[in-house]
C-alpha cells in the first residue's frame, strides 16, 4: 500500500506538487496522468526517494519513507522499489546481464542466487539470447526489455515506471504494455506509472490519478473518469475521443441558444460525441457547423465540425451518409456542468 | 544510361570533386610523407641515418636520450592533464562548485595560448641566472632557484600540462554529462554507496574519455617544440622535436628525416591506442531521457576551498602568463618585474647603453615586416583550409566513392597525428629541391602556406562537414521547392546557416597559424619571419623582455581576431540546434 498524506514540493518557491493526498492499495497499478509539467514526474521521484518532499509524508504500507515537516527521508535503497527510466538507464559498460547482476551485487545475493534471478528476469522478457550483448548493440525495444529485467530482478515491492514506453514506436508500445501488465501481475507488486498519454492509463491503471499544475484533479477507476469526471480539465484530457465541452453562459449554448436544461452559469456542459445526433436541416437545439474532419473507426464516422471556433465531435453509424450541411442535434440535457473556473455542479 | 559512352563520363562527372580532392590532398599530405620515408632508405645517404640514428655511436644523443625525455615529458604531461582536467570537469559537471559556467569557459583558454607564451612566463618567474640573461621574478626576491625548477623536465613538463589540460578537460567534462543523471540515478536505486557509484558506473563509463584526453595530451606533449626548446635546450636538454630541429638546422637532413619518422611513429601509437579505445563497442551512445536533470553532488565545506582552488588553477594557467608576460616586457631588469618600468622594449630607440643597442619591437624593422606577414599568412591559410575543407566536406557526403571518399576522409585527418615539426621536416624533404620544371620551395612562404594549410585541413574538414550537415538536405530542398535558384539559395539560405560555423573555421585556424612556431620554425623565410619565430630568436639570445613583447602582440591580435569572430557570430542570435 502507497499513501501520501498532503505532500508538498517546491522548487524555488513554486509548488511543482501541491498539497497532494491519496491511497492505492497493494498489487494497485496506479497511473499518474497528466500533461508535460504537471508535476507527476516529481511525484514519482519523491515515490523513487530521488527528491525530497519540502512537505506532507509518503508511507509504504506502515513504513513511514519520507516527511516534508520533519525531513526524514529513507534513501532509494530502503524503499524495496525499483525505477524504470524514459532513458532506460542502462550502464553502457556493461552486458545486458551484467545490467541484471549489478543490483543484485550490490544487495549482496549469493551468487547461485543471482543466476537463477537473471536467468528467469530475462526469460520473462524473452531477452536470454542477449545476455551477452551490451546496451549499444541491442534496438530501443530490447533495451527497454533489459531495462525491465533489471527492476524486476530484485523483486522490489513497489514498481516505479516514468514514460517507459514513450521512446519506442507505436507498435512496439502497444506489445510492450502487455509486457508490463505481465511483469505487474506476475510481481504482485504495487506499481505506479507516469504517462501523458490517457491510452495508456485506461488500458493498464486499476487507479488513475489525474494531475494539473502539481494538484490531482481526479483521483479514481480510469472508467469513472469517463463515466464521471470531476472536473472540465478531466472531461477534456481522457477519451478516445475525449468529451465535447461546449461554452455556456446563462441559460444558454454559447450565451446564444436558450436551453431551459442549463443553469445559468458561465462555464461549460459536457456533451458526449455519442450523445449528439446529425441531423439534415436546422431544428430545435440544433448547430449549424463548418465541417472540420472526418474519421473512419471501427466501422463509425467521427465527424468534427467547428461551431463558433470550438471543435465538436460526434459519432455517426452511417457511415456513408452526405454531409451537405452540417447540423448537430444536442441532447435534452448535458452529461455534465463544470462552472468557469472548472469544478462541476452537475 | 545504356550509351557506353555515358557510363564511361558519369563516373568523372559524380566522381569529379572526390577525385580533385583526393589529387589535393596526396600533393599536401601524403606525397611529404611518402617522400621523407624514401629519402631515409635510399642507400646512398639515407640508410646510413638509420643507423646512425639507432644504432650507432652517437645513436645515445642522437635518439635513445632525446627519446627518454620526450617519453618522460609525454606520460608526465598526459597524467597531470588527466588529472587536472579530470578534476575541474569533475567540479564543473558533477558538483555544486559555484561559477561553473566561468570555470568551464576558463578551462578551455588555455589552448588558445600558445605554449611559448607560457614557456616565457615561466621563466620570467622561475628563471635563475646560470645560462645568462639574469634571473626571474623569485631570484629578485632573494630566492634561489634551484636548477631543477629553472631549467629542464619539471619547468617543461609543468608548462604543458598547464598547456594540454584544456584538452582533457573538453573529453572528459563531455563524458561526465552523460554519465550524470539517469545512470548515476539508476545506481542509487540499488542502494549502492557513492564510492561503488563511481568506481562501478561513473569511472568506467568516462574511462574511454579519460584514455582519449590522455593521449590526446600525449601526442600533443612529445609533439611540442616551444617548450623543451626555450626551457629545455638552454641546459642540453634534448627532446625528440629539438633534436629532429637541430639536426637540420645543422644540415644533417637525412638524421632529422629519421627522427621526423620516428617522432610521428611514436605520437601515432599512443593516439592509435586512444582512438581504438574510443572507437571500441565499449564507447557508448546513451539514450537521453528528459529525465536527464543533473544530480548535483553537494560539496558541503569543501565547497569553498575547491572552489578557491579551481580558480587558481584556471587563473595561473590564462590570466597570469599574460600579466607576468606584460610586467616582463616592461621591466628592464628580470629580477625586479614591477619597478623601473619603461617602453622601451616596445617603443625605444636604439640605445648603445640599452639591452646592447637593440630598439624597441616597434622600431625594429623585422617585426613591422613579421607582423604583415603573420596576419596576412594567416589569413590566407585559414581562407585556404577552409575552402578545401569545405570542398572535402561536400565531397564527402555528397559523393560516395568506394575506396576513393575513405581515403579522403582519412588523408585529411592525417596532420592531426602529425607533429608539426616533423610534417615541415617531411615538407623540405619533398618541396627541398626543384620537382621536375617546379622550383625549389625551400624558404619560400608559399612553402611555408602549403604546410601550414596541410596541418589546418583536419579542423578544416571537421567544421566544413558540421557546416555542410547543417545546411544539406531538407533545408535546402525546402528552399528548392520554392522556386529559388542556386545563387538565390546561396545567399538566403546557404550563406546565413553557414556563417557561423565558417566563422568558428577560420578563427581557429588562424589562431592556430599565428601562434605556430613547430612548423614556422622550420620553414620560416630568414628574410621575413613570422611573430612566433621572432619571439623565438629574441629568446634564444637572452633578450626576453623583447620576445614577451612579440608574445604579447600575436597574444593580442588572436584576441582580436577571436572578438571579431565572436560579433560575426553573435549577429544572429537564432539558435540553430
Amino acid at each position: 500500500m502507497i499513501s501520501l498524506n498532503q505532500v508538498i514540493k517546491s522548487f524555488a518557491g513554486t509548488n511543482a506538487v501541491d498539497n497532494v493526498s491519496f491511497s492505492v492499495p497493494e498489487g494497485a497499478f496506479l497511473v499518474l496522468l497528466g500533461p508535460s509539467g504537471c508535476g507527476k514526474s516529481t511525484m514519482l521521484r519523491m515515490l523513487a526517494g530521488l527528491d525530497q518532499p519540502t512537505g506532507g509524508q509518503i508511507r509504504f504500507g506502515d513504513t513511514l519513507v519520507a516527511d516534508g515537516q520533519t525531513g526524514f527521508a529513507l534513501p532509494p535503497a530502503g524503499r524495496n522499489a525499483g525505477l524504470v527510466f524514459q532513458s532506460y538507464a542502462l550502464w553502457p559498460h556493461m552486458t545486458v546481464a551484467g545490467n541484471i547482476e549489478w543490483p543484485l551485487k550490490v544487495a549482496k545475493l549469493p551468487p547461485e542466487e543471482r543466476r537463477t534471478r537473471i536467468a528467469t528476469a530475462m526469460e520473462m522478457l524473452g531477452i536470454s539470447q542477449f545476455a551477452n550483448r551490451y546496451p549499444g548493440e541491442i534496438s530501443g525495444g530490447q533495451q527497454q526489455r533489459v531495462a525491465l529485467a533489471r527492476m524486476i530482478a530484485p523483486r522490489p515491492k513497489i514498481m516505479l515506471f516514468d514514460e517507459p514506453l514513450s521512446n519506442l514506436d507505436a507498435t512496439l508500445r502497444v506489445e510492450m504494455r502487455l509486457e508490463l501488465l505481465k511483469v505487474h501481475a506476475a510481481s504482485g507488486a504495487t506499481s505506479v506509472y507516469v504517462t501523458h498519454d490517457q491510452v495508456e492509463a485506461m488500458t493498464m491503471a486499476t487507479h488513475v490519478a489525474v494531475m494539473n499544475r502539481g494538484r490531482i484533479e481526479q483521483f479514481d477507476a480510469p472508467e469513472r473518469l469517463l463515466s464521471d469526471p470531476s472536473s472540465a480539465f478531466v472531461a477534456g484530457f481522457v477519451g478516445t475521443p475525449p468529451a465535447n465541452l461546449i461554452p455556456i453562459a446563462d441559460g444558454k449554448w454559447f450565451g446564444t441558444i436558450p436551453d431551459p436544461s442549463l443553469p445559468n452559469v458561465i462555464g461549460h456542459a459536457m456533451v458526449r460525441p455519442e450523445a449528439i445526433e446529425l441531423v439534415d436541416r436546422p431544428g430545435q437545439r440544433t448547430l449549424n457547423l463548418t465541417l472540420a474532419e472526418i474519421v473512419p473507426m471501427a466501422g463509425r464516422r467521427l465527424v468534427t465540425g467547428i461551431a463558433n471556433g470550438i471543435r465538436i465531435t460526434a459519432i455517426s453509424d452511417d457511415a456513408n451518409r452526405i454531409l451537405p450541411e452540417l447540423h448537430f442535434r444536442l441532447p435534452a440535457a448535458p452529461a455534465a456542468i463544470f462552472v468557469k473556473e472548472g469544478k462541476r455542479i452537475s | 544510361m545504356t550509351f557506353p559512352f555515358r557510363r564511361l563520363g558519369s563516373p568523372l562527372a559524380h566522381h569529379g570533386l572526390t577525385i580533385a580532392m583526393a589529387v589535393i590532398l596526396i600533393a599536401l599530405v601524403a606525397a611529404p610523407l611518402v617522400t621523407i620515408l624514401i629519402q631515409t632508405l635510399q642507400p646512398a645517404s639515407g640508410a646510413g641515418a638509420w643507423t646512425d640514428v639507432l644504432t650507432g655511436r652517437l645513436s645515445r644523443n642522437l635518439f635513445w636520450r632525446p627519446t627518454a625525455n620526450t617519453m618522460i615529458i609525454g606520460l608526465g604531461v598526459a597524467a597531470g592533464c588527466v588529472l587536472l582536467g579530470g578534476f575541474l570537469a569533475w567540479l564543473v559537471v558533477m558538483t555544486d562548485i559555484p561559477g561553473r559556467p566561468a570555470i568551464a569557459f576558463m578551462a578551455t583558454l588555455p589552448f588558445m595560448i600558445p605554449s611559448f607564451a607560457t614557456s616565457l612566463a615561466w621563466g620570467s618567474v622561475f628563471r635563475n641566472g646560470r645560462v645568462g640573461g639574469g634571473g626571474g621574478l623569485l631570484e629578485g626576491l632573494g630566492f634561489s632557484v634551484p636548477d631543477w625548477l629553472s631549467w629542464g623536465m619539471v619547468p617543461t613538463i609543468v608548462v604543458l600540462i598547464a598547456h594540454y589540460y584544456a584538452l582533457a578537460f573538453t573529453v572528459i567534462a563531455a563524458a561526465l554529462a552523460t554519465v550524470n543523471g539517469d545512470l548515476v540515478e539508476a545506481a542509487q536505486m540499488t542502494g549502492a554507496s557513492r564510492r561503488r557509484i563511481l568506481l562501478g558506473i561513473v569511472l568506467p563509463v568516462v574511462a574511454p574519455a579519460i584514455i582519449a584526453g590522455g593521449s590526446l595530451a600525449f601526442a600533443g606533449a612529445v609533439s611540442n617544440f616551444a617548450a623543451p626548446a626555450l626551457l629545455g635546450l638552454p641546459v642540453r636538454m634534448q627532446t625528440l622535436s629539438t633534436r629532429l630541429f637541430g639536426m637540420i638546422e645543422i644540415g644533417q637532413t637525412e638524421r632529422g628525416y629519421v627522427l621526423a619518422i620516428l617522432l610521428i611513429a611514436i605520437s601515432a601509437v599512443f593516439l592509435g591506442i586512444g582512438n581504438r579505445i574510443l572507437n571500441s563497442r565499449r564507447s557508448f551512445a546513451t539514450i537521453s531521457g528528459k529525465g536527464a536533470r543533473p544530480r548535483r553532488f553537494s560539496l558541503s565545506g569543501a565547497r569553498l576551498p575547491l572552489a578557491i582552488l579551481a580558480w587558481a588553477i584556471c587563473i595561473l594557467t590564462t590570466i597570469l602568463p599574460i600579466l607576468l608576460l606584460l610586467a616582463a616586457s616592461l621591466a628592464p631588469s628580470s629580477l625586479s618585474l614591477f619597478s623601473n618600468w619603461s617602453l622601451h622594449y616596445w617603443i625605444g630607440q636604439s640605445d648603445p647603453a640599452f639591452a646592447r643597442g637593440q630598439p624597441g619591437i616597434f622600431h625594429n624593422p623585422q617585426l613591422i615586416s613579421a607582423l604583415t606577414t603573420t596576419v596576412m599568412l594567416g589569413a590566407i591559410v585559414a581562407v585556404a583550409a577552409n575552402l578545401i575543407g569545405i570542398l572535402i566536406a561536400v565531397a564527402l557526403t555528397r559523393q560516395k566513392v568506394p575506396m576513393l571518399s575513405n581515403l579522403v576522409s582519412q588523408m585529411s585527418f592525417l596532420p592531426m597525428l602529425l607533429p608539426g615539426i616533423a610534417f615541415a621536416a617531411a615538407y623540405i624533404a619533398l618541396y627541398g629541391a626543384p620537382i621536375g620544371p617546379l622550383p625549389a620551395l625551400y624558404g619560400t612562404k608559399l612553402l611555408l602556406a602549403l604546410a601550414l594549410t596541410a596541418a589546418m585541413l583536419p579542423f578544416a574538414v571537421q567544421t566544413g562537414r558540421a557546416t555542410v550537415a547543417q545546411i544539406s538536405g531538407d533545408i535546402d530542398e525546402a528552399a528548392r521547392m520554392t522556386g529559388a535558384g542556386f545563387f538565390r539559395r546561396l545567399g538566403a539560405i546557404t550563406l546565413p546557416l553557414a556563417i557561423r560555423g565558417l566563422a568558428a573555421g577560420l578563427l581557429i585556424s588562424f589562431v592556430n597559424v599565428i601562434g605556430d612556431l613547430a612548423i614556422t620554425i622550420l620553414l620560416y623565410t630568414p628574410t621575413s619571419p613570422m611573430l612566433a619565430v621572432l619571439s623565438y630568436s629574441y629568446a634564444s639570445d637572452g633578450f626576453h623582455q623583447f620576445a614577451n613583447a612579440v608574445t604579447l602582440v600575436i597574444l593580442v591580435i588572436s584576441m582580436l581576431a577571436t572578438g571579431a569572430a565572436t560579433l560575426l557570430q553573435g549577429r544572429r542570435r537564432q539558435n540553430f540546434a
